[in-house]
């Protein structure tokens, strides 16, 4: 199987420099911002030597400057870890190929998430929901080298079958406490109370929402003739007399779940990165590094 | 209505028709979600009238198949007229004209005067039933009593086929009679009498005609084409002729008509306007309410049946054609579990070799 609309240029970076605008609070030393003090990394404050006993870092100047005599030492940020998930909606509705295969268009973005993750040393997880988790799509996230090429594995053989995506407030107990950086890959062929739910659940966590949308699906349809479709989901089967009227109000209607999706997103953070039929790295590099698509 | 198969066999293959009604003539593509399909009420009236064609397609070949046909029938209406036993005179003199002469060119003989007026009078009337009978040395049944119209005319056109010799009038009524006696149907009876002349009936002969009329009565007219210098029905007994039935045997014929206590009316016609007259007057007389069968012809509806097949699946044809098909662009389609197997070892594969290089 070889794609002849992905050339080799179009491979995926070794690296997504996905950059965060919060400090994590985890532990582990690693290459984003953290909430503790430690060895290296940015300056954060200075304060009396008796709370923070650290003499390597005596502040000269602050000490001299202080009338009460005083010592004081400075102290910096701990560069953190941070854990990042892929929540992946496997629900049947990705299972559709037109201009590209949604399913593999997710496979290869947690690939490159995964391969990212990895160099930065941070933790990746990857969870496949329908209507609810699916088990053998969970992985918790870890930094075991390796474990990803199973996760991968499993999530390029997966058909997607179930309806629904009710699993994605599931995962959201998976996913734990503490603040992660969440990866929302679906079609979002959701109802706006589902997304708002899902975002809900998942409102403490960086929740970076990427929209896979297929140009056969909106503005490559056909603008005249019968064309007769079936919901991947529900299975349920609809006649439509394909008419520029209709392809306009079909392009309307697309646009405002859009725009729906873009306000939702942006109450939580971040706007959504639109995937269409192709992953453009670059522009997702952007994204990620300036946060706003 | 009165809908009929042929082979009703084909009514077994009607659940066929149910088939459109579950299956789609399109095929079927998958789209991520019907909520994203904006809704538009054309689509679905096509919808269900597509497959609302599917069905009428498959429904009118069956009965197409089946030899659909609207049933011939008879109907039972109610209309003026009456059923007419024609009884006519068949003896060598009717051959002659009224002036006593062979017929020529010019000059119609009276059966033949008498047939054209008759079968006008038979056209004239559409509801009524004829019977024909014939009589001279002996009584001929030609014709029982029937609707059927042509069947009649023709009976008529017969009379003027050459005669024979002698008037029966007594055999001729008795067997005009019996005819309506075979006729069940109750209707308005009359025996309409066209002869030119008479004869004695015999006093026991007499006697069975009261008591037939009795049991059965009838309208009688009588149509007496009189020839010229012939006797009159009417006319009084000349002076030294002796009343009998033997010497006037119009008039006794007259009396004993008279005597029979039915609606009698006697013509006496002595040229082709006179005789128009008497039919005239008959026909006006003879207005009774009377029940009549009407038979309606078998109406075949295959040809209908397929033709509403032709067209319903010429429109059927028209939307398999209209059909279009979501752009799939450069896209390849994972159908073959296989090929899916080996494009995801093929991804495994490169994942790991890329670990080894980042590490």
């Amino acid at each position: 199987m070889i794609d002849p609309r992905r050339p080799e240029d179009d491979a995926p970076p070794p690296d997504l420099p996905y950059q965060l605008a919060w400090r994590s609070s985890e532990v582990r030393a690693g290459a984003h911002r953290g909430k503790r003090e430690g060895a290296g990394g940015f300056f954060r404050d200075v304060a009396p030597l008796l709370r923070s006993p650290d003499p390597r870092r005596l502040d000269l100047r602050v000490s001299a400057r202080d009338p009460f005599e005083g010592l004081h030492v400075r102290r910096f940020e701990q560069k953190a870890t941070v854990t990042v998930y892929a929540l992946v909606d496997v629900s049947a509705s990705m299972g559709f190929r037109g201009a590209s295969d949604k399913m593999r268009l997710a496979a290869d973005l947690c690939a490159a998430l995964a391969s990212a993750v990895r160099r930065a040393g941070d933790a990746f997880g990857l969870i496949g929901c329908d209507a609810e988790v699916q088990k053998e799509l969970t992985f918790l996230a870890t930094r075991a080298r390796g474990s990803e090429v199973e996760m991968l594995r499993r999530l390029r053989n997966f058909t997607p079958r179930g309806a629904g995506t009710g699993g994605m407030v599931d995962a959201a107990a998976l996913v734990g406490g503490g603040r992660k950086v969440i990866f929302l890959i679906s079609d979002f062929y959701m109802p706006r109370p589902e997304i708002e739910a899902i975002f809900g659940a998942l409102a403490r966590h960086d929740i970076i929402p990427i929209v896979l949308s297929d140009t056969a699906e909106l503005e490559r349809l056909p603008r005249w003739g019968l064309l007769s479709l079936t919901d991947l989901e529900v299975g349920r089967r609809r006649l439509v007399v394909m008419r520029p009227r209709l392809w306009e109000a079909w392009q309307r209607r697309s646009g405002r779940r859009r725009a729906d999706l873009k306000s939702i997103a942006g109450r939580y953070g971040r706007t959504p990165f639109v995937v269409e039929d192709r992953i453009d790295w670059e522009r997702l590099s952007g994204y990620l590094a300036g946060g706003v698509a | 209505m009165n809908l009929a198969l042929t082979y009703p066999w084909v009514l077994a293959l009607i659940p066929l028709a149910l088939l459109p009604l579950t299956f789609a003539i399109q095929r079927r593509q998958g789209y991520p979600s019907l909520a994203g399909v904006e809704p538009d009420g054309l689509s679905r009236a096509v919808d269900i009238g597509l497959h609302l064609l599917g069905a009428l397609a498959i429904l009118s070949l069956l009965a197409a198949i089946g030899g659909l046909h609207l049933k011939g029938q008879t109907v039972e209406r109610v209309g003026e007229g009456s059923h007419v036993v024609l009884l006519l005179d068949r003896s060598s003199s009717m051959d002659e004209t009224f002036a006593g002469k062979q017929a020529t060119e010019t000059e119609a003989s009276k059966s033949s005067v008498a047939r054209e007026l008759m079968r006008e009078f038979i056209n004239r009337r559409d509801h009524d039933r004829f019977g024909v009978a014939a009589f001279s040395t002996m009584a001929m049944p030609v014709l029982p009593i029937t609707s059927h119209k042509d069947a009649v005319l023709g009976a008529v056109d017969a009379i003027t086929r050459p005669g024979l010799a002698y008037t029966n009038v007594g055999q001729g009524l008795a067997l005009a009679l019996s005819m309506h006696e075979a006729d069940p149907t109750a209707a308005s009876r009359a025996i309409l009498l066209v002869s030119d002349g008479a004869a004695v009936i015999d006093r026991r002969v007499q006697e069975r005609l009261r008591e037939q009329i009795a049991k059965r009565p009838v309208n009688l007219y009588w149509l007496y084409l009189r020839t010229a210098g012939a006797p009159g029905i009417f006319d009084p007994p000349r002076e030294g002729v002796p009343d009998t039935p033997q010497a006037m045997p119009e008039r006794h014929l007259n009396l004993f008509f008279q005597s029979l206590k039915v609606p009698y009316r006697a013509f006496e016609a002595e040229n082709p306007e006179a005789i128009a007259d008497a039919i005239e007057e008959i026909d006006k007389l003879e207005r009774n309410p009377i029940r009549y069968q009407e038979r309606i012809p078998e109406i075949d509806l295959s040809d209908l049946a397929y033709g509403i097949a032709a067209g319903t699946l010429l429109l059927l044809l028209l939307a398999k054609l209209a059909e279009v098909r979501l752009e799939t662009g450069g896209a390849l389609t994972r159908s073959k579990a296989g090929s899916t197997v080996a494009a995801a070892r093929q991804a495994t594969d490169n994942e790991t070799k890329r670990l080894k290089e980042a590490a």
